[in-house]
């Protein structure tokens, strides 16, 4: 019956290939999507799992970097900085802006970072320095080069003029860009002390428990929420997966609506096509589970290789898409695959569904039409 | 009941519709067709001899009547159990052909052995060795479309005898067939391939030359199954 199932869908090719690129390209709409939403959370992040600071410090009851206003006054970043087991904390202010470079404005999450400070900066730069002055500002390489822009060149914030002095990696994502500046000149523009902070970066002594220091720093000092750096990455995490959850189940569903369509419309018609042949069988004393599977086989072929094409062409996307556009990173991993393969065998059986109740109503009579 | 029969029909009524619009296909018939024989089923044109076939060959339930197959009473059997002695116990020949398209010659014959349960080794073993029977071989690798019609019969022939069923129902097997093709193809389905085995065959025909290779002539004229066809041709 396997071999009947497989003839039946060769002898048409191009629907073959036709209803088989279709499940592809539903499988990659699926992928690409989540791949970008992977991507963004991963893109998103990449600040706080650069930076060397094992704890993070924040206004009480702020635990995200994305999305929320923290402000630490000037005692409380001191508090921590002489808390002993802490060998250094690093205080940087953070807020999102439009970085006006020229024909558009480019909504952007600005950190202000202290000149000398050891760490907070960009992790990676590629060209001048990452400690801006006071005028000065570091942006993303691929953000620079996307809008024609180099050292020297000015940007504006709030209309500020900045001078480019730096061009850092990995800071420019669709749903998170990220720059830097002075943060004396950015606590004047919040009109914020220069020694407060909105985060502080907290690297304890090497001998210390982390742990028990995170435990000891929220019990002592109460103004503040310290958080460890994974659980810190997993909030931020968690809250735009939750942004994202929503357009992404809405998209899934639709990609599989139009698979279900198109699986069964397919099916469908081969089997209407083929009514003779399935009353021939039937005649000659195929029973109802041989009938039946010759239907399941031919979806499940349909789907099986769709989805193959689909995954491939779907990391094909995500390499060519990091090579046009650098911003979006498209992370597809196996997990993100294996999730979708039992709705879409589910998918597959309910399109199966339809063609299968019209194979057990064909009449085998039908044997003795000319 | 145990009978000796290959067939045995008992008493079969078929109606169809009701009240003004029924028509009574077929009317009271008793036959019995003893294992080896041929029996010819002639008569006009809307008598009830596909419906007759239909109902012997377990495809259509009779209003009222008993069929037996090879001594197993049919009457309380549900689809699937029906299926199965069609596909083991009778070989269907139809006007039509009614191949499959996408498969092969050979792929046809062994499909109904593969629906059986045989083995694929053993499938084409005996689709080999009916293809040879019946002169097929180099045409083993072919689609129906690339076949003649005696050869399309031939290898609808070949599947009907793949699963040696003891039981051979044809409905105007020569229908589509000029009369020496026909002829040729029915003899061989007749008097050669292993019939000493005690198949029994019963045609459904318009064909005079048959009467020839059969052993029994019956005549069925509105529904009603007639012994002696003598006289009436
Ligand atoms: N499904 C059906 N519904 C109603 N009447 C039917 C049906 N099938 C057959 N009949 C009627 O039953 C009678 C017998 O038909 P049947 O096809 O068995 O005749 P036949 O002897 O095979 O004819 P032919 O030689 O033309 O093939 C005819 O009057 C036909 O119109
Ligand atoms: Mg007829």
């Amino acid at each position: 019956m396997a071999k009947l199932a497989w003839r039946n869908l060769t002898q048409q090719p191009l629907r073959f290939a036709i209803s088989a690129g279709g499940v592809a390209l539903a499988v990659v709409l699926i992928l690409a999507m989540s791949g970008v939403f992977a991507g963004s959370e991963e893109h998103a992040v990449l600040y706080m799992r650069n930076q060397p600071a094992e704890l993070w410090g924040m206004q009480a009851g702020v635990s995200n970097l994305h999305m929320s206003s923290s402000i630490l006054s000037e005692e409380t970043v001191q508090q921590i900085q002489q808390f002993p087991g802490v060998e250094q904390a690093i205080g940087v202010l953070y807020a999102s802006a439009g970085v006006d470079v020229g024909e558009t404005e480019i909504y952007s999450y600005v950190i202000g970072i202290d000149p000398n400070a050891p760490y907070g900066g960009p992790w990676s730069l590629v060209e001048g320095n990452g400690s801006p002055g006071l005028n000065e500002i570091a942006i993303d390489r691929d953000l620079a080069y996307r809008y024609g822009l180099t050292l020297g060149d000015t940007v504006s914030i709030l209309g500020y003029p900045l001078t480019i002095t730096g061009l850092s990696e990995g800071t420019f994502g669709i749903a998170t860009n990220v720059v830097f500046v002075n943060k004396t000149a950015m606590a004047l523009l919040m009109d914020v002390s220069p020694q407060s902070a909105s985060y502080v970066l907290i690297e304890p002594k090497t001998d210390t428990n982390v742990n028990s220091l995170e435990n000891a720093l929220n019990s002592t000092i109460r103004d503040a929420n310290i958080m460890s750096r994974a659980n810190f990455i997993g909030s931020d995490q968690e809250m735009i997966r939750q942004m994202g959850a929503d357009i992404l189940q809405m998209m899934n569903v639709i990609a599989y609506i139009i698979g279900l369509l198109i699986i069964g419309i397919t099916v469908y018609t081969a089997t209407l096509e083929r009514a003779r042949e399935f009353g021939v069988l039937k005649a000659i004393g195929a029973n109802t589970r041989q009938l039946v599977s010759t239907v399941f086989i031919q979806s499940y072929l349909i789907a099986g290789i769709g989805f193959s094409a689909g995954i491939g062409l779907a990391y094909l996307v995500s390499i060519l898409v990091a090579r046009l556009s650098p911003e979006i990173l498209i992370l597809i991993e196996p997990r993100q695959w294996l999730s979708q393969l039992p709705v879409l065998v589910i998918v597959t059986g309910v399109a199966s569904l339809l063609p299968v109740q019209r194979i057990r109503s064909i009449d085998p009579l039908i044997v003795f039409k000319a | 009941m145990h009978t000796n029969y290959s067939l045995e029909l008992i008493q079969i009524n078929k109606i169809y519709g009701s009240g003004a619009t029924e028509v009574r296909a077929v009317d009271s018939v008793d036959l019995q067709v003893n294992p080896g024989e041929i029996v010819l089923i002639m008569g006009p044109s809307g008598s009830g001899k596909t419906t007759l076939l239909s109902i012997a060959g377990l495809l259509l339930r009779p209003t009222s009547g008993t069929i037996h197959v090879n001594g197993i009473s049919t009457s309380i059997l549900n689809e699937n159990e029906l299926a199965r002695i069609r596909l083991e116990s009778i070989g269907f020949v139809f006007q039509a052909y009614n191949l499959i398209a996408s498969l092969t010659a050979r792929e046809n014959i062994q499909l109904v052995m593969n629906m059986a349960g045989a083995r694929d080794h053993k499938a084409q073993e005996r689709s080999q060795e009916l293809l040879a029977l019946l002169g097929l071989e180099e045409r083993a690798n072919h689609l129906p479309a690339d076949l003649s019609g005696g050869q399309k019969q031939r290898v609808a022939i070949a599947r009907a005898l793949a699963n040696d069923a003891q039981l051979i129902l044809a409905d105007e097997p020569t229908g589509n067939l000029d009369s020496k093709t026909g002829y040729e193809v029915m003899e061989l389905l007749c008097c050669g391939l292993d019939r000493e085995k005690g198949r029994s065959i019963v045609i459904v025909t318009h064909d005079h030359r048959l009467t020839d290779i059969a052993d029994r002539v019956l005549w069925l004229e509105d529904g009603q199954l007639q012994e002696n066809a003598v006289g009436m041709m």
